[in-house]
C-alpha cells in the first residue's frame, strides 16, 4: 500500500485531479499539493498526490549519474588509480 | 522525463555498482526501513549484486506488517457489530489474526469492504447513512495525511456515520528503537522515500547526530536505491555521516508542509504497539480531543481475548532485521503467499513475500 507511483496530472478541478498513470487514468486528490498544476507529474500515494516531482532536481541528478559514467568510463581505462581516494564528492546533503 | 525509465537505465546501474564495488573495503550492514524499498530491492535482484561487504536487511516499514495482533483482533470483532461497515486497504484482509481474517469475517457475514483511498472508504459512508462506517487507518506518515483530509472532509460535510480506528505510525521513533535495542549492528539507514516527503529529510538529522550513522533518502527505481547505497559507502568509509538527500526530486529538507498541518491538526502524538517492537512510545498518532466523534475505539468498544501470534511465525524478528525470512521454519514449507501465516508473508512490502516472489527461496 505504500507502493507510491508518478503520474502525469491530465486535468484538476478543486481537490479533484485527473491523472495518467502510464496510460490508465484515475481521479485523485490534491489537498496535500495545493501547489500542483496541469502537466505535472505528482507522486501519488492511497489517492492522494504527496508531492509534485521537481524536473529540474530529476535533470541535475541524470545528469549526475553521466558524470559518473564518465568518471568510472575514465577510471576502468586507468586501473592503477586508487579509486577510493579519487572519487568525485557527489554529496547532496543540504538539498 | 517520465521519472520512471530514466531511473531504471541498466548501464548507469552498472556504473553505479562498480562505483559501490571500489569505494566498499568494510564490511557494512544497511537497514532498509521501507517496505516498498524491500519489494524493489527484491524485484531488481539488487542483493545479488553488491559486493560481499554489503549486507542489506529489511525492516519494519511495512504498514500491514507492523499492525499488532490485538488491533487486527479489535477490528475484526468490530466487523461483527451489527450494522457495521469496515473498509480498510487491500492487504489487511488476509492478515490472520487470533481468529482467523477479516476475510474469514467477510465470509461469516460481516461486511467488509477493501478500499484504495481513505476518500473512498468516506464514500461508503456517504451512500450508507444509517450505518456506521469504520475505516482501519493503518500506515505510517504517507498515510496519515490522507485520513486526516478525510476527517476532515467529513466534518464539513456533516457526515456523522464515518469512523476511524487510527493505528498509524511514525517512522524515526520505530528506527530509533530498533536501534536502541541493539540487537542489530547497524552501520546506516536506507531512509523511505515517500515517508521523507512527508516529514521531510531533516527529521533523520538524529542518526549522525545522536547515533554517528548515516541516512541516505532513496526513492523507488533501481538507481535511486543504488546512488543511495553509494552515499552511504561513501559516507561509512570516510567516516563522516551526515543525512544524505538521493530524492530530491521529491523530498525537501522541510517536507510537505500542507500535509503535516493537516496532520498535526487531526492527530496528536502517542505510544503505539507494533508487531515485533511492542508498545514503543510517541510512535504512534491519536485523535485529538475535538475529533473524537470520529474515533471508532470510542464510538465501538469491543472484548477481546489476550491476542496470540501465529504459532511459529517469526515475522516480529524479521521486521526488527534479526531474522532473515528463510531462517523462518515455516518459511516456504508451511507459510507461502497463498497460505500466509504470518503478515510478512501476506503484503507485497513484506519481506517474506518478497524472498518468496522473486526466489531467493
Ligand atoms: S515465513 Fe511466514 S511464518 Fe515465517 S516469519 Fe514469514 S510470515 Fe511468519
Amino acid at each position: 500500500m505504500c507502493l507510491a507511483v508518478p503520474a502525469r496530472i491530465l486535468s484538476i478541478e478543486g481537490q479533484e485531479a485527473e491523472v495518467d498513470f502510464s496510460g490508465v487514468r484515475r481521479r485523485i486528490s490534491v489537498a496535500l499539493t495545493p501547489e500542483a498544476r496541469v502537466g505535472d507529474y505528482v507522486v501519488i500515494h492511497t489517492g492522494f498526490a504527496i508531492s509534485v516531482l521537481d524536473e529540474a532536481e530529476a535533470l541535475e541528478t541524470l545528469k549526475l549519474f553521466q558524470e559518473l559514467d564518465e568518471f568510472t568510463a575514465q577510471m576502468l581505462q586507468d586501473t592503477d588509480n586508487p579509486v577510493s581516494q579519487s572519487a568525485p564528492n557527489h554529496e547532496l546533503s543540504g538539498k | 522525463m517520465k521519472y520512471i525509465d530514466e531511473f531504471r537505465d541498466p548501464e548507469k546501474a552498472q556504473r553505479l555498482l562498480h562505483l559501490i564495488h571500489k569505494r566498499s573495503t568494510h564490511p557494512v550492514r544497511l537497514m532498509e526501513f521501507c517496505g516498498g524499498h524491500t519489494h524493489a530491492i527484491f524485484k531488481f535482484g539488487l542483493r545479488q549484486l553488491l559486493p560481499c561487504t554489503v549486507t542489506l536487511l529489511s525492516g519494519p516499514g511495512c504498514p500491514v506488517c507492523v499492525t499488532a495482533s490485538s488491533d487486527l483482533d479489535r477490528a475484526i470483532a468490530m466487523a461483527h457489530l451489527p450494522g457495521v461497515i469496515v473498509a480498510t486497504f487491500g492487504d489487511m484482509m488476509r492478515v490472520p489474526g487470533s481468529n482467523g481474517t477479516l476475510q474469514d469475517a467477510k465470509a461469516q457475514g460481516a461486511d467488509v469492504r477493501m478500499v484504495y483511498s481513505s476518500l473512498d472508504a468516506l464514500s461508503i459512508a456517504r451512500a450508507n447513512p444509517d450505518r456506521p462506517l469504520i475505516f482501519l487507518a493503518i500506515g505510517f506518515e504517507t498515510t496519515a495525511p490522507t485520513v486526516a483530509a478525510a476527517i476532515l472532509q467529513a466534518q464539513e460535510e456533516d457526515v456523522d456515520n464515518f469512523f476511524i480506528l487510527s493505528l498509524h505510525k511514525l517512522t524515526p521513533p520505530a528506527t530509533k528503537a530498533i536501534l536502541d535495542a541493539g540487537e542489530v549492528n547497524l552501520s546506516g539507514i536506507i531512509g523511505p522515500g515517500h515517508v521523507t516527503t512527508v516529514i521531510g529529510a531533516d527529521s533523520w538529522n538524529f542518526l549522525p547526530n545522536d547515533y554517528g550513522i548515516p541516512c541516505a533518502i532513496a526513492g523507488f527505481e533501481p538507481l535511486d536505491i543504488l546512488w543511495a547505497i553509494y552515499a552511504l559507502v561513501d559516507m561509512i568509509e570516510a567516516h563522516t555521516p551526515a543525512v544524505s538527500n538521493r530524492y530530491a526530486r521529491s523530498v525537501r529538507p522541510e517536507g510537505n508542509r500542507r500535509a503535516q498541518e493537516l496532520m498535526d491538526q487531526v492527530f496528536q502524538i502517542g505510544p503505539a504497539e507494533w508487531r515485533g517492537l511492542g508498545v514503543v512510545p510517541s510512535s504512534g498518532l491519536l485523535l485529538r480531543e475535538q475529533y473524537r466523534a470520529f474515533d471508532a475505539a470510542l464510538h465501538f468498544p469491543v472484548q477481546i481475548s489476550p491476542s496470540q501470534e501465529p504459532a511459529g511465525c517469526r515475522c516480529g524478528e524479521v521486521l526488527r532485521g534479526v531474522t532473515e525470512p528463510p531462517q523462518c521454519p515455516l518459511f516456504a514449507r508451511v507459510c507461502t503467499p497463498e497460505h500466509p501465516i504470518g503478515p510478512c508473508m501476506v503484503s507485497s512490502e513484506g519481506a517474506c513475500a518478497a524472498y518468496m516472489q522473486y526466489s531467493e527461496a
